[in-house]
């Protein structure tokens, strides 16, 4: 029994029950493993790997294939900007680019304090509500820079919440 | 003019929610298709002249009839990939009135003698896929199908059809059938050479025969069932029956999902749906079929074209998912192009060579344009390129990812000239997007393990 | 097998028959020589259609829709409907009235295209690239690419060069193109799908995560399919470039299997100017080892040119073996010999050459003596192999569905990787393979049925099959075809010629004999295990001189100390051993009065007979290490010292004299064992090797004759008494003790692999979770093992591999010989 297994016992066999085949869990087994190492790291492909009865690699290319799995470490906040078209033509662009400045961070990279990672990602099917965002996967609309602030301030608090409580 | 066939969350608030959709007729369909023969149901559809949303604009119910009826497992796939460009109708859709998606593909299931349908969700649409999962459980659990299930076929067998969600994880060519059968397969979301087609014995979901279909599909078959393909033809014109949801973005007063007959035309849509051009400024082009289909420079004419699979054949146009793009006056066609083709490139799954280099290749070359580094024969040579990889490709991402080139340089040759004969200059300072993931020497990140 | 239906192809305008069912690549390359280009198509592989480099124009004639008649145009010919995109030939197969186009423009287009966009992002390394002069995408470039490149940047895409994908094979990730063999090789052949494309668009690229990383017997022939220089080994990595290189034909000297090889050899400064190996290259044969090779062969040839070879005679004086000349040495020998009165024996390993068996016969035989003993003591059996062994015309690449092979005590990919890769293929076209052993191996994960039995009783349980395992007995009654294949795994060798008889019994019973596909097989030790019962030797002959040792005994090309412990004590009793040796070994170092250097595979020619009795030469390659010289040849010009008759010119002439005494060679000469004939898929020579890029030599060496069973002759073959043994039991505080085989290890020859040796396991010894547990022992725990008179201390390695009661103990890892058959022990935590 690996981490995975122990920790997400109901999860994993409600996945599982989907499919003919165990391979088929991969993708959502994932999700999982970067939940619980917050990137999908070495041990996470490993356990993985166990559950599906794959090899590590064919895990790890999935992993790879796929831009919603983090190979490497970020921040607790992952910002996902949408700069695509449609939601360039109505200022995404400039909107990712102050987001960048105001956090101190090149694309891709992590806030200084490990809270926020900053990338640009392809059209999230949101166009009408450009700009836009994709906060650990959920959506935050008709943004700009005022209400962004307002934002990391509210995400921070929650963080420093927590740690002041354990 | 506007007919909620599918928003009828506008008519009826809170549809998406089981109990209300159930008192407003939910279901009524399935049971319905179950009391008739298989056949019945795929002649119906094909009578409705029904055709996929997703894109290719393909017969519904001459899809189904493809599937051997005598083979013990079927599937039935909902393309709930959502990803192209400017396409967001089946998000609202999902969020708003999801039975009516989960009722027509079971009725899908129905017809072709399906095991059990899998809804691939694009990645990105984590919180949709959850509460689809909790109303899909609300059904299940009011024994509508799935292993409890108590409703009866014609044959007096127990509709025992389940449903699962599969949720991608940001790949758009996971949109592409074959590849998002590859995908639930838990194998890389590459294409699958055809044949085997998708609905033959080894070409499907785990090799067994399978009928791919997009949201927007599907959520018009318990209205076809309900009211006759008869009632249904009346909508729209021509071989394009029904309703069509036109997403409108970019430069419009009033972006949004526009659940329209076909035959509507782009002026109807962009000005009396649409509002008018955001800042005042004038229509410039227009991207009907998101980043895939070839731009449209607005004219009169274009703006009175009917909104149909046939009309914007004349402009070497299509209309694909509908996803409309509008840009005014004070868009640079070329960055467009170098936009649309950045989203290619970065999308290209890297299967087969032609994709792989060429989009590669024609993103370095728009870039090294738009930085002014551009001669006139670059032009030449990213419409060589681009027609290169156009006839060559494993799949139809190839061509759609040559489209921009192509077309922008054809439908907007001066914008390119102004570029290449310097006459046109790089902005000092400009927030160029680069995908997240590439992986050139120079900015190469350490990888995590 | 049935007539092969045919269809009426048109390539370019022109008909032909073609096989149904063939791909279209194949087809147009077979039968109608049009070479269409490929990057990733192979034909040992499901095409993919990914590189796009067999892009053809396809159509079909149009019919009348309602007569459904072929239309025709003005002029009589066929009208057909073209397809409006070009296909992928390699995604085809060819079907009636398939039309295709191969020299239009459209096509000639496409294939520029392509190359064009490959070129894009290729690194231009021709210059220092070891694949530069066999490189598909160089070939291909030549003949349909473009002329330059339009893909004019400062920066091109970079990718790592060097990346180490496990100890053997390095990647070099831009010169990749992305044609995914390396990858479906593992998967499809191997079964072990260890490599995979990471990421996607332009940066995909090939990865491996398995731990250890590229880890399979079979990881060198990735580097031959790879159709570029992406993927390179170790040993050759920029160790010669292709041209300067000369390919001799050889065999593989390690394994029953008998694999074609090519030596490719350069004259090289790192060996005094002279010929030696640079690399080892599958050779095809699509009878014995299609175009595969085990890395144990590719990587394994490092000792022909050690420095520890004994290059020249040696003579033990007070003690101290000092180099003498050939004529001292030998007149000594000569002396001993005479001087023993007949009371001689003989042992000769089983990497011995049909000739060298001769030769020595020869020279005991004309002493008076018949004691012609095979070494090691595991295998036995031959003259069932005479009788029932597979039929002349097995190839097990012809199994498939309906065809049973049912493997009995060995654990076949470390005892000849060749046929589990093969075996793994059948089961895969739908073979049913039943495995039976004591303990699981790797070959159950591609078993159809897989069986236990009680380590030491597998004759017992096949003797019996319809009691122990029904299922099988009822598979085995119905198989279409059947291949028995036994091992000695946790045999003795009573055991064994048990195990050999009731084989031999049920193939007999079952009408499986006498016909291709059907009969017997064994793992039979080495490259000429076989050969050594058709030469009158038998291990038989070896335990009876350990029971009653004689005055003198020739010891030729056997390591008898590494083997077993109990080896020592009899050797002791013998009063003069003399050696045929190529490396210092534990009797050249304590018990030969004289030591007489051989010459290894690579430095003379000769004649391996591989486990399905086929006959195969293997050339000179490589000049003489030292004074050392060919066994047949020394052993001849003993005969000569000894008044036997002249020695013979060359081992042409030694089969020569085979072929006219011995039934079974009745008729072999070297001419006959060089012939070749086409062989589907064509691999080709080097001018063709854009085809499929390099992938094997072009055998030139000879496919080989087999040697027919009697069965094949029509002769009638009856089954014998099974003599069933007593099994090894042990008693309280004793463990049975089964021995096993590693395809790694530290035996004399591959020790001296300076790529794979540190590849080769810690010393180690599987136990049983329950028997641990009682004697408190955890895996990586030293423990001790005694038995048949020696002990060694390995790693405990608790699994569940083992049975419970005994220990598998692999051989050959430790400096201290562990037993040879099964056996009875004490294990005791260290
Ligand atoms: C590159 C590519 C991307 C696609 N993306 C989508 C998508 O996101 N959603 C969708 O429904 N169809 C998409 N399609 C079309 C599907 O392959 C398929 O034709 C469709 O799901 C069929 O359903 P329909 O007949 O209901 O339209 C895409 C096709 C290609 C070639
Ligand atoms: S390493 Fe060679 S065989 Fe493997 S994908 Fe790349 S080019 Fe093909
Ligand atoms: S696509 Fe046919 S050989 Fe590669």
């Amino acid at each position: 029994m690996n981490t995975l297994q122990e920790k997400y016992a109901d999860r994993i066999e409600t996945t599982l029950a989907k499919y003919p085949d165990k391979r088929s869990a991969v993708m959502a087994l994932l999700y999982i493993a970067q939940e619980e190492y917050g990137w999908v790291s070495p041990e996470g492909i490993q356990d993985v790997a166990e559950v599906c009865d794959m090899d590590p690699t064919q895990v790890k290319s999935i992993a790879g294939f796929y831009t919603m799995y983090s190979e490497r470490p970020k921040g607790r906040f992952w910002l996902q900007v949408c700069t695509d078209l449609p939601c360039a033509l109505k200022g995404a662009e400039k909107f990712h680019h102050d987001l960048k400045e105001y956090l101190g961070v090149d694309e891709g990279g992590t806030s200084e304090d490990g809270m926020f990672t900053v990338e640009h990602v392809m059209c999230l099917a949101a166009c009408d509500k450009a700009p836009l965002l994709q906060c650990n996967f959920h959506n935050y609309e008709h943004l700009d820079m005022e209400k962004m602030k307002v934002l990391l301030d509210q995400w921070r608090a929650e963080v420093n919440a927590q740690v002041n409580k354990s | 003019m506007s007919l909620n066939i599918i928003f009828r969350e506008k008519d009826i608030p809170n549809i998406r929610e089981f109990d209300v959709y159930s008192k407003n007729g939910g279901y009524e369909a399935l049971k319905k298709a179950l009391s008739q023969t298989r056949k019945q149901v795929i002649d119906e559809v094909k009578a409705s002249n029904l055709r996929g949303r997703g894109g290719a604009g393909f017969p519904t119910g001459v899809k189904w009839s493809f599937i051997p009826q005598d083979n013990p497992i079927n599937y039935v796939v909902v393309n709930a990939d959502e990803s192209e460009t400017g396409t967001f109708k089946d998000r609202q859709i999902m969020e708003n009135n999801p039975h009516q998606m989960i009722e027509g593909a079971l009725i899908c299931a129905y017809a072709i003698k399906a095991a059990a349908v899998y809804i691939y969700l694009r990645g990105e649409f984590w919180d949709v896929a959850h509460a689809l999962d909790a109303e899909i459980a609300r059904a299940r659990k009011a024994g509508l199908f799935g292993p409890n299930g108590k409703l009866k076929d014609a044959d007096g067998n127990p509709f025992k059809v389940d449903i699962f969600t599969h949720l991608g994880a940001g790949a758009y060519i996971c949109g592409e059938e074959t590849a998002l059968l590859n995908s639930i397969e838990g194998k890389l979301g590459q294409p699958r050479v055809r044949p085997p087609f998708p609905a033959n014995k080894g070409g499907g979901l785990y090799n067994e025969p399978t009928v791919v279909n997009n949201v927007e599909t599907l959520a018009n078959v318990p209205w076809i069932i309900n009211n006759g393909a008869e009632e249904y033809k009346k909508i729209g014109v021509g071989s394009s029956s029904g309703t069509k949801i036109f997403c409108l973005s970019g430069h419009v007063k009033n972006p949004g999902n526009y659940e329209l007959p076909f035959g509507v035309t782009f002026r109807q849509l962009l000005y009396d749906y649409g509002g008018g051009p955001l800042n005042g400024g004038e229509f410039k082009a227009i991207l009907p079929s998101g980043g895939s289909g070839p731009i449209l420079r607005v004219t009169d004419e274009v703006l009175d074209t009917p909104l149909t699979y046939d009309d914007l054949r004349k402009f070497n146009s299509i209309l694909g998912s509908a996803s409309v793009i509008v840009m005014d006056d004070t868009v640079d066609i070329v960055w467009v192009a170098s936009k649309v083709t950045k989203f290619f490139k970065h999308e290209s799954c890297g299967k087969c060579t032609p994709c792989r280099e060429g989009t590669y290749w024609l993103d370095k070359v728009l870039d090294r344009i738009l930085a002014g580094g551009g001669k006139e024969s670059d032009v030449d040579l990213i419409m060589s390129v681009a027609k290169n990889m156009q006839p060559t490709t494993l799949c139809a991402f190839g061509e759609f990812a040559a489209n921009p080139t192509i077309w922008t340089i054809n439908v907007f040759p001066e914008e390119f000239k102004a570029w290449v004969d310097g006459s046109k200059k790089p902005a000092e300072e400009k927030a160029v997007a680069r995908p997240a993931r590439e992986r050139v020497a120079a900015a190469a990140a350490p990888a995590g393990d | 097998m049935a007539e092969q239906k045919l269809v009426t192809i048109t390539i370019d305008g022109k008909a032909y028959q073609v096989p149904a069912g063939e791909n279209l690549v194949d087809a147009a390359r077979n039968h109608a020589d049009n070479q269409i280009p490929v990057f990733c198509y192979h034909p040992k592989m499901a095409p993919v259609g990914m590189c796009r480099m067999c892009l053809v124009e396809m159509g079909t004639p149009e019919r009348d829709p309602n007569t459904r008649e072929i239309v025709h145009d003005e002029d009589g010919n066929v009208k057909v409907r073209w397809m409006p995109k070009l296909q992928t030939a390699c995604t085809q197969t060819v079907s009636d009235g398939m039309y295709i186009r191969t020299t239009t423009d459209q096509v000639a287009d496409a294939r520029n295209n392509v190359l064009e966009f490959l070129l894009t992002s290729h690194p231009l390394d021709c210059p220092v690239c070891d694949k530069g002069g066999e490189c598909a995408l160089q070939d291909l470039t030549m003949a349909h690419g473009p002329g330059k490149t339009r893909m004019v940047f400062s920066e091109k895409m970079h990718l790592d060069k060097i990346v180490p994908l496990g100890d053997l094979i390095v990647l070099d990730e831009e010169r990749c193109i992305q044609c995914a063999r390396c990858i479906r090789f593992q998967d499809e052949i191997v079964g072990d799908d260890v490599l995979a494309f990471h990421e996607r668009g332009r940066t995909l690229r090939i990865i491996t995560k398995s731990d250890p990383g590229f880890d399979t017997y079979f990881s060198g022939n990735t580097t031959d399919i790879c159709p570029v220089g992406a993927l390179t080994t170790v040993d050759f990595r920029f160790g010669a470039r292709p041209w300067e290189m000369t390919s001799v034909p050889s065999i593989d000297p390690w394994d029953a299997a008998g694999s074609n090889i090519s030596l490719d050899m350069r004259l090289d400064r790192d060996f005094g100017g002279r010929a030696m190996i640079k690399r080892v290259m599958p050779r095809q044969n699509e009878w014995v080892n299609e175009i595969w090779i085990s890395d144990k062969v590719r990587f394994g040839h490092h000792f022909t040119r050690a420095e520890e070879r004994i290059c020249a005679p040696l003579l033990r004086n007070n003690g101290n073996l000092n180099e003498v000349s050939w004529t001292e040495a030998l007149d000594t020998v000569a002396g001993v010999l005479k001087a023993a009165n007949g009371d001689i024996g003989l042992i000769v390993g089983s990497g011995a050459s049909n000739e060298d068996l001769w030769a020595l016969r020869q020279v005991v035989n004309g002493l008076g003596s018949e004691r012609l003993g095979a070494w090691p003591v595991t295998h036995t059996g031959g003259e069932l192999i005479a009788q029932v062994g597979v039929g002349k015309g097995t190839n097990l690449g012809k199994l498939g569905k309906g065809d049973v092979v049912l493997i009995v005590a060995s654990d076949i990919e470390e005892e000849v990787p060749i046929w589990r890769l093969r075996i793994k293929q059948a089961h895969d076209r739908g073979a049913a393979v039943i495995v039976a052993n004591a303990r699981k191996t790797r070959m159950d994960d591609f078993a159809s049925h897989t069986f236990r039995y009680e380590a030491g009783k597998a004759a017992h349980w096949l003797a019996d099959l319809k009691k122990s395992a029904p299922e099988a007995a009822e598979a085995v009654k119905s198989a279409a075809n059947l291949i028995i294949l036994t091992g000695a795994e946790g045999l003795t060798l009573e055991g064994h010629a048990a195990l050999m008889q009731a084989a031999a019994n049920l193939l007999i019973e079952t009408g499986h004999v006498g016909k291709p596909n059907n009969g017997l097989l064994s793992t039979f030790p080495g490259a000429n295990g076989v050969g050594q019962y058709y030469l009158g030797y038998t291990p038989e002959q070896s335990v009876a001189m350990a029971a009653k040792p004689p005055k003198v005994l020739l010891v030729a090309q056997a390591d008898m100390l590494a083997d077993d412990p109990s080896v020592a004590a009899w050797l002791d009793k013998v009063e003069t051993i003399i050696s045929f040796s190529m490396l210092p070994d534990g009797i050249t170092a304590k018990f030969a009065k004289v030591v007489l250097p051989i010459q290894s595979f690579a430095e003379r020619d000769g004649t391996f007979t591989n486990g399905e009795r086929r006959v195969q030469r293997f050339y000179t390659a490589q000049g003489p290490m030292g004074w050392s010289l060919p066994l047949w040849q020394i052993a001849n010009r003993l005969g000569e010292k000894l008044g036997q008759g002249k020695a013979k010119l060359s081992a042409a002439a030694v089969m020569k004299e085979i072929a006219a005494s011995v039934p079974a060679f009745e008729g072999m000469d070297y001419r006959a064992l060089s012939k070749v004939e086409k062989q589907y898929p064509d691999v080709g020579g080097a001018s063709d090797s854009y085809y499929y890029s390099g992938t094997a030599c072009k055998n030139t060496g000879g496919l080989g004759v087999v040697i027919p069973t009697a069965a094949d002759k029509g002769e009638t073959v009856k089954a014998g008494e099974v003599k069933l043994p007593a099994v090894p039991k042990a008693g309280k505080g004793e463990f049975v003790i089964i021995p096993s085989t590693r395809l790694y290890n530290r035996e004399a020859q591959f020790k001296l692999s300076t790529v794979v040796h540190p590849r080769v396991m810690v010393p180690f010894a599987e136990i049983n979770s329950a028997d641990a547990a009682k004697l408190g022992i955890t895996s990586g725990d030293v423990v001790q093992i005694s038995a048949n008179g020696g002990s060694v201390r390995v790693r405990a390695n608790v699994n569940g591999g083992a049975p419970e009661g005994s220990v598998v103990l692999p051989r050959h890892l430790t400096d201290e010989p562990v037993p040879m058959a099964i056996t009875v022990g004490q294990v005791s935590k260290v």
